[in-house]
């Protein structure tokens, strides 16, 4: 693609976009917000036309958008279990949100959040059934539990990112791919070891026993340790030099090069690191969400890269998609048989924030690449 | 007489930070073969791509024919009988050479419904027919050699109906004999009336191939000579200018241990080529040691290989008296080497970071800004505003982007950090480029401060005067060795010339400094 060949229009607005300052951003992005909710709006209320209703707000139109965003957005208030699902799904995001934002910072795009998660929490799962008898009683017992089954998650997550890490640095093998194709391996190979070696006796699902009671919690605490985490990593990828080294690596590598980054061994530690950070978010979801290990996890891992992406790959807007996306995740779960729409309407009011405040963060990374922007 | 088949005039072209041309005039009469001659960046290639419609040019008119004309994309270029062959081949390869010539302007029948290949077979073999192409149009085009994918390409576009041909670089892909194939072919199409521009930096080629030379230099054109009465040392001097003789005050200095060495060092380029080809040099601690030599004759990866930025396919490189061949770049910064870019948007600086962070580029992990591996930031901005004012870079604001830097700022800023790190040896690529005179007086002294400290420096520069006047001694590069290692004080311009174009006039004043007792 040539920048010089952009409609000059267009050129000019990215150009304003690479110039904006963090205030202009932020407020664009909050205008994208705002727009994104209206077109959902307009949306609802025309799908309505098609749904038939005992009783429509006005005319033809069945699905009321207000009620819809009131119960989106205020449904977590009013109903705990709504508030319950809001928090769990927003600290998981936040893990998942964050292990994609540092692969992406890292220049890499690590697709396979997903598998390490998986194969985390199954690692989390096992050692925490296999630790829970030997472990003393009460909450000392407890936290021990946990702190070995997040452990676990992580250096499973972590080594499994290693993989198409090391397959990038050293064989040359694109990790998108590599990633997204150890996701069905995880998958796969974590159904067969539950299935084949740690079925849970008398269960007609796939799943590992119960990890032990005094080690689970509840998603106050794994909320806590989530906002801990990315605080931890933004000071790490700005405080410290290996940060310098990983942002740098990521954004122009032939100048990684000349600061005298060991380019490949860059590559295989980030990735580990942002599988280490998706295992310890599927040790979370086991120890706070099921109990267990149970085939079927859900898509943590690939809403993960929605939400990085929604925060522009920074983990302190991480810290603000998580939640937005968490709680359209838990609204949507309750809103068909509480008012009667479709949860996929709310599909498609996330998909239209996505799109509208991805956009214009999209059009400047572009913009900067392209060397854009006035020349001071 | 009829108008100039091409009429460039005072084209500006303007990038963020770089003024790649600069008010250029281009006249090409209709028949004839021009050349393109200047260093990498001097502004060629964003030249043709104005012309070729891929630019918009921020100043100045194209005209063609003697008709003005507006180019909002190479289509519009192509409609008005111009087509470029670029460097790297635009072919399918698993296409046959008819389907790829005929691509986008099939011949149709059925009413457009479908493509008619006998038709297009037989425009195609009647094309290469008429220039003497001997061309099987249903070959396969990844069978085919490079010289002949160049055929395939210049078909392409005749086929089309370009009347004037722009080849970027076209030699720089083909072996000697396929060279001469080439400029066998522009004999047979300017015989047949068509026009041709091609890029060049080779001298030797500009002289056989082309009717007229227009040199630019640093995005300027600095003339136009007929290419049957100029010499090779005469166009040299063009390209790579004679800008106002400073008078460098270089007191002597007692030379150390060696600094930085290399023996018998091979650095192969990406397609395998000997770029640099048995390479000895030594310099000693207290002196500069230059390289001269016309762009491309393997000095980047000579500085590749000594920076550690390429490993060398053999030999050795030494830093001091230790071998770091094959030592990290870490490893060779940690040990006190200094390194100035030739490509400082891409190595030098990091566009997106502030001054601050752009400050700390390789010095990450020093002491200095960094305790345990954590970033003190205030050391960090210190440092940078320190640079800033030594250097006078503007804006003086350690926390402006360097992308919001023009690229005379941005060098002044890269050799401000590589000059603090108080090196012990220094490799300098092209240090002032795009730097303004005041700027580059200024770093001339810091690298002859450098000299009386005892640092043993590099320099490698396209400008003549530049090195003649900074060196102790003078190495000549040309097809990736170092043809001689002359005084700088006492070689004439036109004998530098000479050695850059890769002959050997006689009684060249060698260059006489001893280095560690041993003579050079």
């Amino acid at each position: 693609m040539n920048p010089d060949r952009l409609p000059g229009p267009i050129a000019g607005l990215m150009g304003r976009l690479v110039d904006a300052s963090a205030g202009e951003r932020l407020a664009v992005s909050v205008a994208a917000l705002l727009t994104a909710i209206l077109i959902g709006g307009v949306v609802t209320l025309v799908a309505g036309v098609f749904a038939t209703c005992s009783d429509p707000i006005l005319g033809p139109f069945c699905y009321n958008p207000l009620a819809v965003y009131r119960y989106l957005f205020l449904a977590p208030l009013s109903d705990p279990f709504v508030l319950q699902e809001t928090l769990k799904n927003s600290a998981l995001l936040l893990f998942t949100g964050l292990a994609v934002a540092v692969s992406f910072r890292a220049g890499l795009f690590n697709i396979g959040t997903q598998g390490q998660l998986v194969l985390g929490a199954l690692a989390a799962a096992l050692v925490a059934v296999r630790v829970g008898p030997a472990a003393p009683d009460g909450a000392v017992g407890g936290v021990l539990i946990a702190g070995v089954a997040m452990l676990a998650g992580a250096v499973v997550g972590g080594l499994y990112a290693a993989i198409p890490g090391a397959l990038k640095a050293y064989a040359d093998a694109n990790e998108v791919i590599t990633t997204i194709m150890l996701n069905f391996i995880a998958s796969d190979v974590a159904f067969f070891l539950v299935s084949a070696y740690f079925q849970k006796p008398g269960s007609g699902s796939v799943e590992t026993r119960d990890v032990p009671a005094a080690a689970t919690f509840g998603p106050g605490l794994a909320l806590a340790m989530a906002v801990l985490l990315v605080l931890a990593v933004t000071y790490l990828l700005w405080g410290t030099a290996f940060g310098y080294d990983l942002r740098t690596a990521g954004i122009q590598p032939d100048a990684a090069d000349y600061a005298g980054v060991d380019a490949k061994r860059m590559m295989v530690t980030s990735m580990t690191l942002s599988g280490a950070i998706g295992g310890l978010g599927g040790a979370v979801w086991v120890l706070m969400s099921v109990g267990r290990w149970v085939n079927g996890v859900p898509a943590l891992g690939f809403d993960g890269i929605t939400v990085s992406v929604l925060a522009s790959n920074n983990p302190l807007g991480v810290l603000f998609a998580g939640p937005l996306f968490g709680s359209m995740q838990a609204g949507s779960l309750s809103i068909d048989f509480q008012l009667g729409v479709p949860r996929q309407l709310v599909g498609v009011i996330r998909g239209l924030v996505i799109l509208l405040v991805a956009m214009p963060e999209l059009f400047r990374t572009l913009g900067v690449r392209w060397g854009m922007g006035g020349v001071r | 007489m009829s108008a100039p088949a091409v009429d460039l005039r005072q084209i500006t072209k303007q990038f963020p930070g770089v003024l790649a041309n600069d008010e250029v005039d281009l006249t090409v009469e209709r028949g004839s073969v021009h050349a393109l001659l200047g260093e990498n960046g001097a502004g060629k290639t964003t030249l043709m791509n104005v012309l070729y419609g891929l630019y918009r040019p921020t100043g100045g008119t194209v005209v063609i024919d003697g008709e003005p004309r507006t180019f909002d994309s190479p289509r519009d270029a192509i409609d008005a009988g111009i087509g470029m062959i670029h460097q790297h081949f635009m072919l399918v390869e698993p296409m046959t050479v008819t389907q790829n010539i005929v691509l986008g302007n099939e011949p149709q029948k059925w009413g457009g419904l479908a493509v008619d290949r006998e038709r297009a077979r037989e425009a195609v073999a009647e094309l290469a027919d008429r220039y003497g192409f001997d061309v099987d149009p249903t070959a396969t085009v990844e069978d085919l050699s490079v010289g002949e994918q160049q055929r395939i390409e210049i078909l392409k576009a005749l086929y089309r109906g370009a009347d004037v041909l722009i080849l970027d670089e076209p030699t720089a892909v083909l072996t000697p004999q396929e060279v001469e194939e080439l400029f066998g072919v522009f004999d047979e199409l300017t015989e047949a009336g068509k026009t041709i521009i091609f890029i060049s930096h080779k001298l030797s080629e500009v002289t056989t191939a082309a009717d007229a030379v227009t040199v630019l230099r640093d995005g300027k054109d600095v003339g136009t000579v007929d290419a049957d009465s100029v010499t090779d040392t005469e166009l040299a001097e063009l390209m790579v200018g004679r800008e106002v003789l400073f008078d460098t005050d270089k007191p002597p200095v007692e030379l150390g241990d060696i600094g930085l060495a290399t023996r018998d060092l091979v650095v192969e380029d990406d397609r395998g080529v000997r770029a640099v080809d048995g390479v000895d040099l030594q310099v000693a601690e207290g002196e500069v040691f230059g390289i001269a030599g016309v762009d491309g004759n393997g000095q980047s990866e000579l500085v590749d290989a000594l920076t550690g930025m390429a490993t060398p396919a053999a030999g050795q490189v030494f830093l001091g008296n230790e071998d770091v061949t094959h030592a990290p770049r870490r490893q060779r910064i940690d040990d006190g080497m200094a390194y100035v870019p030739e490509d400082r948007q891409a190595r030098g600086l990091v566009m997106s970071y502030d001054l601050t962070e752009n400050g700390l580029l390789g010095s990450q992990r020093d002491p200095q800004f960094a305790s345990s591996g954590r970033i003190r930031w205030d050391d960090a901005e210190t440092h940078a505003d320190d640079i800033i004012e030594e250097y006078d870079v503007r804006p003086a604001d350690a926390d402006a982007a360097a992308h919001s830097l023009s690229g005379g700022n941005q060098q002044k800023f890269i050799v401000g950090r590589e000059f603090a790190r108080d090196p012990d040896a220094v490799v300098a690529s092209h240090p002032t480029r795009g730097v303004d005179v005041g700027s580059v007086e200024f770093i001339h002294d810091q690298l002859l401060g450098l000299r009386e400290e005892g640092t043993a420096v590099l320099l490698v520069s396209s400008k003549l005067d530049e090195v003649r006047g900074l060196s102790d001694r003078l190495g000549v590069m040309h097809d990736g060795e170092l043809v001689d290692v002359v005084d700088p004080e006492e070689i004439t311009e036109e004998e530098l010339g000479l050695l850059m174009a890769g002959e050997r006039p006689p009684d060249v004043p060698k260059a006489t400094r001893r280095v560690g007792g041993e003579a050079q």
